[in-house]
């Protein structure tokens, strides 16, 4: 018998009787007064984000550039932006070529409130390693795709082939345990909200 | 060595032990606030542990619709009975693609099966890019900690271990110094890496797909960026569907440091276009505890380290006194299922307060596995001759009323009149390294006696 089929049939003689999978009942968890929006501001900050209220993506732009001055690789995936962008990924030949990327916008279609993660997956990062290698990043959304608790996120959640939530700048505390933001991902990240 | 022998070392050190001890209980406290702000914490707790005994209940065919699934997915699945197998497997697809360097995110799995010298002697670089494991690596020493590898360290021996390994400048063990020029050697190994290894905190067998969670990104700066992507995972990683990722990404985080949640939850299905994904599913160990009802809830266990933040045993003792890749509370229960000789002194590490039980997120019984491991323990292997003659003597004398009213009197005698270096003689391993008080001159019983005949008056 090979390993797997050694490792499957010890499972099947030691494991215990079936016992039922429990249901997962939301209802028990919802706080009726929560306002999502606020929460997820709230939870933003508490990882260690910022959130700024935006009008349209040209506002977004303006933010940025206005936030993070004289940066030299910029690339934004959001609509009606090109114009920001100093990189085509089409000359991309390898994702170790976005090695010196600076800032990086991309738009997020669900929200999380209750921790303040954004949902990123192939539909919304080209190249998978970006939202990690860069140094600043930037994420678009809307008040609309927020959601409550993780529940319901992954309720809306089907069809992806990579996908991360994603909640504040990366992080450590291993020294010591002091909290040091920027570890080995991004140093900062921005929440846009849209209407 | 045993658990108390290595503790005594760890607290040669006072000022470190104080530190450590205080350390872990913020992070405790942490996860209190954070908790308290859930509602319906309780029922979570209930879920998690409710899916995982059903899932250990049916595990054999969750494993199969998993494997069938990745396999779907285009990624590649092997099965390992044991740590040398698992090695192996990880070797030979490291040689397939011709690969020399390697980056890993942190993997318990991979400690347990002592990755790192097997793939070293082989003429691989290793690299471990969590910055607390990087930590411990260049310090050639083991993770004290699951989720805090490097608490056991100051950052005046970081600020010196870097300098010597990666040629810093002194800076009075400045934390976020250290930290960026960690990211500039780090970015370095991860462009340069042909492999990147990452453990697996979720395997979710309705999908065929994986979740690691990670503060840093280490995890996705290896598995972006290399051209392979090995995954190593215990059996006991499945959890049935997608939907259940909402309960246990809901109590990793909070349990674990009281971050609402990771950085980084990332979902792994399908490899990226021209890469090559792997999954190692292992056991080594893990069927044989499933089989010990008394012990199977064990591995329930999500990593999360909070029964090691509140163990008061742990907070003073430190990670590596346990000598074994999990410490503290479920590292003890764990362990003896491994090697009942080797470890038999960790289930007596406990005060047995239930302090684990209460803070774990999927709710094992860990003090009462303690208590049933010692059961085990004190029936199966050799005690020290003092121990077993004085519990025998206990024994007999808690039997006789009569004989423990004279012991009793005697005792408190002794406490009050002998010299300090007869009562701390080394028999007396309560002595050690603190002084008994002083004995009362009446019993319990006397006192309450005397109280009543006062209160009749
Ligand atoms: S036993 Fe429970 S508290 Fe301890 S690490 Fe595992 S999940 Fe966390």
């Amino acid at each position: 018998m090979n390993s797997r089929d050694q490792i499957l049939a010890k499972l099947k003689t030691n494991k215990p009787k079936l016992i039922d999978l429990p249901l997962i009942e939301t209802s028990i968890f919802r706080d009726e007064g929560l306002d999502i929006i606020k929460e997820f501001i709230k939870k933003v900050e508490v990882v260690g984000g910022n959130v700024l209220e935006v009008t349209s993506n040209q506002d977004v732009i303006n933010k940025i550039e206005s936030t993070f001055t004289n940066q030299e690789v910029c690339y934004s995936h959001i609509k009606g932006t090109q114009g920001f962008n100093t990189i085509s990924l089409e000359t991309i030949q390898n994702p170790h070529d976005l090695e010196n990327l600076d800032v990086l916008i991309l738009e997020s279609t669900l929200g999380v409130a209750e921790n303040g993660s954004v949902w990123l997956s192939d539909q919304e990062i080209p190249v998978r390693v970006l939202p990690f290698i860069t140094k600043h990043l930037a994420v678009v959304i809307s008040k609309k795709d927020l959601v409550e608790y993780m529940h319901e996120a992954y309720s809306r959640l089907s069809g992806f082939n990579y996908g991360v939530f994603l909640a504040g700048p990366s992080k450590t505390a291993d020294i010591e345990q002091s909290l040091v933001i920027g570890a080995q991902g991004a140093l900062s990240i921005t929440i846009f909200l849209k209407q | 060595m045993s658990h108390s022998e290595l503790a005594s070392i760890f607290n040669k050190n006072e000022k470190k032990v104080d530190w450590h001890d205080k350390a872990l209980w913020f992070v405790r406290h942490k996860r209190d606030l954070s908790v308290h702000e859930v509602k319906g914490w309780e029922a979570l707790r209930n879920l998690g542990h409710g899916i995982k005994a059903h899932t250990l209940s049916n595990l054999d065919n969750y494993l199969i619709e998993f494997e069938a699934n990745a396999i779907k997915n285009d990624i590649q699945v092997h099965w390992a009975a044991d740590g040398d197998e698992h090695n192996r497997i990880v070797h030979n697809i490291i040689k397939e693609s011709n690969g020399k360097k390697v980056v890993k995110s942190k993997s318990m799995l991979t400690e347990e099966c002592h990755l790192n010298p097997f793939l070293e002697a082989h003429g691989i670089e290793v690299i471990d890019t969590d910055l607390g494991e990087r930590i411990v690596q260049l310090a050639k020493e083991k993770p004290s900690h699951i989720v805090l590898p490097a608490i056991h360290k100051n950052k005046h021996e970081v600020d010196k271990l870097f300098q010597e390994h990666l040629g810093t400048k002194p800076c009075d063990g400045d934390p976020q110094y250290l930290t960026g020029e960690a990211r500039k050697h780090l970015r370095q190994k991860f462009i340069q890496a042909d492999v990147a290894i990452t453990g697996v905190n979720f395997a979710i067998a309705n999908t065929g797909g994986f979740v690691v969670c990670t503060n840093e990104g280490n995890a996705d700066m290896g598995a972006q960026l290399a051209p392979v992507h090995i995954a190593c995972m215990g059996v006991e990683k499945i959890i049935p569907k997608q939907e259940h990722l909402g309960v246990f990404l809901r109590l990793l985080a909070r349990s674990a440091t009281g971050q609402p949640i990771t950085t980084y939850s990332s979902h792994f299905k399908k490899p990226r276009k021209g890469e090559k994904m792997h999954i190692v599913i292992v056991d080594n160990g893990r069927t044989e505890q499933l089989s010990r009802p008394d012990f199977r809830t064990s591995l329930h266990c999500i990593r999360c380290g909070a029964c090691m933040n509140t163990c008061p045993i742990y907070r003073r003792s430190g990670g590596h006194s346990y000598d074994a890749t999990i410490p503290g509370p479920i590292g003890s229960i764990l362990s003896p299922g491994k090697d009942l000789k080797k470890y038999s002194s960790l289930p007596f590490a406990s005060t047995l307060c239930g302090s684990c039980s209460d803070v774990c997120p999927v709710k094992i019984d860990i003090h009462s596995q303690l208590y049933k491991w010692r059961q085990i323990i004190t029936k199966e292997t050799p005690q020290p001759f003092v121990k077993a003659q004085t519990m025998k003597i206990m024994g007999q004398m808690f039997s006789k009323p009569s004989q423990f009213e004279r012991v009793g009197k005697a005792v408190r005698w002794s406490l009050r009149n002998l010299p300090k270096s007869v009562i701390n003689s080394k028999l007396n391993t309560w002595g050690k390294a603190r002084d008994l008080p002083e004995g009362p001159k009446q019993s319990f019983d006397q006192w309450y006696e005397e109280r009543k005949n006062n209160q009749k008056d």
